[in-house]
């Protein structure tokens, strides 16, 4: 039989190969031969004009573009460290806890529930400057009596939209490190601790390396799943005002489907893909670093 | 004496700390969420009060019966979205942990050419973002007649969801010893025994939180399904979302009420699991 | 009274007597339509007439699509790209309809002359694409008109300030220059603003096109080479400016949309607001509006050239091209936007497209001070509205311009500098596809 020769982890990895295929790669090969076309929705034999790279030069020479690009990038290492650095402390902190604590990780996770579509609509609402929520507090508190443009000014509305990715994705982080924090063997802490050693080092030296492979695994799934947060900026901003948030996704939807360029916008979305898969790659390496430190096996 | 005193003093002061830690991160997690959950019991008016009202005058679930009633005075098929979503979610949710387990297992137990490529590539499948699959993805299911079909949805979320159960498994697997397996096969059992005998029930709260992610990344899904699905045959809640905006206006109140049903499920279903998840992570103290 | 009653029941029996009278028993018996239909609570009621139009035809229709307008505008373009356009009828909208010429057919052949005659001149007018009557225009005609506080107008002390300062008598604004003086003047921040602009996406592109027109400039030239960098454009931006700066609209308006312009108005912190005609039931509705009971609307104020403001669009329903079953899809159309559907639609507030309806709908409004007063100023505003430039290339020169005008209001450049970016970017997406 020909299934006999094919070797064991071959079949076992077979499904996700071909779903993945189908779903991700083929449409993948379409869009990229199209990035080589002036390709425009409503005008379907624009396919089939070859242009070159005539739209990767026109992105590359685009300020607006590697603004778009910059401001992603920076979205991104300031969100993922800040989720990061959040959802360790509050691991730690519910570990802590001996009483309720299903309960409690329960409520932890009560973020992840929102759909992201509803967050931007929420965090909208939660900024908007004459009735949201922030501002009202602020002013009810006597702390300010100006209406804070949250959406508006340029370093605000960028805080706006960390905020509120933040507040979706700390929980996943927080969950996937506190798997690993009761999965740590207890048998070096106690050493630890007969060693004389303070929390503080003990945390140091046991916890901390022992935690590493799941904050790159929180790291690396959060750098794919992070263009999720599309649907809240879309809504929250839009990339607005006077491009002060435009990230590279919205600027691509915008591009691809609302001026139906999508030869031009899956030009920008490669180059959008390479960062990712550039961020994604680190986290990797990072996590074989760390689990070879910890004689977890090799890749 | 005096240190012990000191001692004291500071245990007390940590735990006071802990307790405000803990009190200050719960509520900032909470309050932007129950704040849509208290919107959906009030009227309109009041929410977009100025100055606000932060004591709630009238509650009601005027908003909850709206959604419910007939089309045209504010109803939407709720009922059609939420088995649309729950057929959905729970289908992909369990073929992506079937393929994610052996694929994961793939990777933690054998070893083979160009592992780590394929495992980046595998990886970096993820990290195509929607808006560039979308529309080949639109033509595709348009060309072979699956858009608005529920099979479209589960086969993207699928896919979608396959690359990070495989990583989160693989790495839960990697925590069981090579040896015990390798003992339970020394014991008489076969590989496929001693999977379900020793390796699973240790890679199982890894298993149960894959399948917590894989469920609520399909739950909430935005982006794609309102591509790939046109009508109440197909369309999840999310999308339904979508059904309080018209060209000028946004029923921020009945939004809510939608959002405060799709989010119950996934809560409650994360509450049960909780319980397996505490369970598996037991068991990972078994390493060591 | 009666006798007006009496006469209006005769006409909807015979308005009723003709409808059936065109639609022979079972004439598409074994006929089914596909249609994309727009979603939301307040499109929706319509649909409920389809059953009687099956019943009276023997076609079935069936629903394959229900979004609003900007998720549906995205299905079309991309069931261009596919190839998927063998359904029969959609939801059409006066402001994308000119992105795709040739996705929908020519109703003229199709629907009987009488009907067609039965509409405002300007909406056909406004529906005919290239030659083409691509739409029949539903009860959902919509163009901005101003709504205000009447207390605000009351109060003698008010009153005397605003004279003091200014020259001349405060009264509900006839012109945006008024507009801009009594905004500055009634605003109080951070409790309450003269007024409020969309800034987000096209809707202040819309806005600013508006403005321009009614300062006697317009968008584009004849040519499709843009015009709105000129002294009528330049007017129209520096009066967004000035409320920007001068505070006297929230500091978040560069990101509102009409969502929040209709919330905020209804929160009572808002003087003068232009804005649609469906939110004018919500405005004076005691339990949606702190302001019910205290709303004036007035005529959209007029240019420096003395020119109304009237961007308009309106909602429609179209035949596509690659439908097998156009007469019968044209029956639909027709039926959907016949004068007992825009009865029926318009009760609910929005404004008819057919002239019979408007009498009608003004009829039936009588006793109804407030809905009459809304009718009166928005049928004036109706008079010299008009639609967005017919060029498909509209929504992609908005999506350069509306950047550049955030970025005059908000101050990061200069009202110059903003418009000879936004006409460059403009520029050169019409020579990229080769326009001219």
């Amino acid at each position: 039989m020909f299934r006999a020769k094919l070797p064991p982890w071959l079949v076992l990895l077979l499904p996700a190969f071909i779903i993945i295929l189908a779903v991700v790669a083929i449409p993948l090969i379409l869009s990229l031969y199209s990035s080589f076309t002036p390709y425009h929705l409503t005008r379907p034999d624009t396919l089939w004009k070859w242009t070159g790279s005539f739209n990767y030069i026109k992105a590359a020479s685009d300020a607006n573009f590697w603004k778009a690009f910059g401001r992603t990038v920076l979205l991104l290492t300031i969100a993922l460290n800040t989720e990061m650095l959040l959802g360790l402390g509050l691991a730690l902190m519910v570990s802590k806890v001996t009483r309720g604590q299903r309960a409690l990780r329960t409520a932890m996770m009560f973020p992840m529930m929102f759909s992201p579509i509803l967050v931007g609509f929420q965090f909208k609402f939660i900024f908007n400057d004459n009735v949201g929520l922030v501002n009202n507090a602020l002013q009810s508190l006597g702390l300010t009596d100006v209406a804070i443009p949250w959406l508006v000014d340029g370093n605000l509305a960028m805080f706006a939209i960390i905020f509120a990715e933040v507040w979706t994705s700390t929980s996943v982080f927080a969950i996937l490190i506190l798997a690993g924090l009761f999965a740590i063997p207890q048998d070096p802490l106690e050493a630890a601790k007969v060693d004389g050693c303070t929390p503080w080092q003990s945390f140091r030296f046991v916890t901390l390396p022992f935690l590493m492979p799941f904050i790159y695994i929180a790291m690396a799934i959060r750098s794919l799943d992070v263009a999720r947060a599309y649907d809240i900026v879309q809504v929250m901003t839009n990339g607005g005002p006077a491009r002060r948030t435009e990230l590279l996704w919205t600027l691509i939807g915008r591009t691809g489907y609302v001026d139906a360029r999508m030869g031009y916008a899956n030009a920008m979305g490669y180059i959008a893909i390479l960062m990712s898969i550039g961020f994604t790659i680190y986290f990797f390496l990072k996590l074989q670093t760390a689990r070879r430190e910890l004689g977890m096996g090799e890749m | 004496m005096a240190s012990a005193t000191q001692h004291r003093i500071k245990k007390r002061a940590l735990k006071t700390a802990h307790f405000l830690g803990l009190f200050l991160a719960m509520s900032l997690i909470c309050i932007p969420g129950l704040w849509v959950v208290l919107n959906s019991f009030r009227p309109t008016i009041e929410i977009m009060a100025k100055p606000p009202v932060w004591m709630p005058q009238s509650l009601s679930l005027d908003h909850y019966r709206a959604m419910f009633g007939g089309a045209g005075e504010g109803g939407i098929p709720v009922m059609t979205y939420f088995r649309n979503s729950l057929i959905i979610s729970i289908t992909s949710t369990v073929i992506a942990l079937l393929v994610g387990m052996a694929g994961g297992y793939a990777f933690a137990r054998y070893s083979f050419k160009a592992k780590g490529m394929m495992f980046v590539a595998l990886m970096a499948s993820r990290a195509v973002p929607g808006v560039a699959l979308s529309l080949p993805l639109f033509i595709i299911f348009g060309r072979t007649g699956i858009i608005d079909t529920h099979f479209g949805l589960i086969l993207v979320y699928v896919a979608m969801n396959v690359p990070f159960t495989i990583w989160l498994i693989d790495g839960f697997f990697r925590q069981v010893p090579k040896e015990l397996a390798e003992a339970a096969e020394i014991d008489g059992c076969t590989r496929w025994q001693a999977f379900w005998k020793v390796e699973f029930p240790v890679a199982r709260s890894g298993i149960a939180s894959a399948g917590i992610f894989a469920f609520l990344t399909s739950w909430n899904e935005y982006a794609l399904a309102s591509q790939l699905t046109r009508s109440t045959t197909s369309k999840t809640m999310p999308v339904g979302l979508l059904d309080f905006t018209s060209q000028f206006t946004l029923n921020w109140g009945g939004m809510c009420a939608l959002a405060v049903l799709m989010i119950i499920p996934a809560l409650l279903l994360t509450f049960v699991v909780q319980k397996h998840l505490i369970a598996g992570l037991t068991f990972g103290g078994v390493k060591g | 009274m009666k006798g007006r009653v009496a006469s209006s029941v005769l006409a909807l029996a015979a308005g009723l007597g003709f409808a059936t009278a065109a639609l022979a028993d079972g004439e598409y018996a074994g006929v089914t339509i596909e249609a994309k239909l727009i979603g939301g609570q307040q499109y929706e009621a319509l649909y409920a007439r389809i059953a009687d139009w099956e019943k009276a035809t023997g076609a079935k229709v069936n629903i394959i699509s229900q979004k609003n307008h900007f998720e549906l505008d995205k299905e079309y373009k991309a069931d261009i790209a596919a190839g998927t356009t063998s359904w029969c009828v959609g939801s059409n909208h006066s402001s994308f309809a000119p992105q795709y010429p040739d996705l929908f057919t020519d109703l003229t052949p199709l629907v009987p002359a009488e009907s067609v005659a039965g509409f405002v001149p300007a909406n056909i007018t406004a529906a005919t694409i290239n030659g083409k009557l691509t739409m029949l225009p539903r009860a959902q005609f919509d163009v901005s008109a101003l709504y205000y506080q009447k207390s605000l107008y009351a109060d003698p002390a008010k009153a005397e300030a605003f004279k003091t300062k200014f020259g001349y008598d405060l009264a509900v604004p006839e012109t945006w220059d008024q507009f801009r003086d009594q905004a500055e003047f009634f605003a109080a921040p951070p409790n309450f603003y003269g007024t409020q602009y969309a800034g987000k996406d096209e809707a202040i592109n819309g806005r600013f096109y508006e403005l321009v027109v009614a300062n006697g400039g317009k968008m584009f030239n004849d040519d499709m080479s843009p015009a709105f960098n000129s002294a009528a454009g330049k007017e129209a931006l520096q009066w967004f400016v000035d409320l920007y700066k001068a505070g006297a609209v929230p500091p978040g308006t560069t990101n509102y949309l009409w969502d929040d312009l209709g919330n905020g108005f209804a929160s009572g912190t808002i003087a003068l607001n232009l804005d649609w005609p469906g939110w004018s039931g919500f405005f004076n509705d005691p339990a949606a509006s702190k302001v019910a009971g205290n709303v004036g609307v007035a005529p959209a104020p007029k240019g420096s050239a003395g020119v109304r403001t009237g961007w308009s669009g309106f909602h429609g329903f179209s035949v596509t091209e690659g439908c097998a079953t156009k007469e019968a899809a044209a029956s639909l159309v027709d039926f959907l936007t016949n004068e007992d559907s825009q009865k029926l639609e318009s009760a609910a507030g929005p404004l008819p497209s057919r002239t019979a309806v408007w009498a009608y709908v003004k009829d039936q409004a009588k006793a109804d001070p407030y809905k009459t007063e809304v009718l009166a100023a928005f049928e004036e505003t109706a008079k010299t509205a008009f639609p967005v430039p017919p060029t498909p290339y509209w929504i992609e020169s908005g999506n350069l311009i509306f950047p550049e005008l955030q970025a005059a209001i908000l101050g990061d450049k200069t009202v110059d500098q903003a418009l000879q970016d936004a006409s460059d970017a403009v520029d050169s997406l019409m020579k990229e596809n080769g326009v001219y």
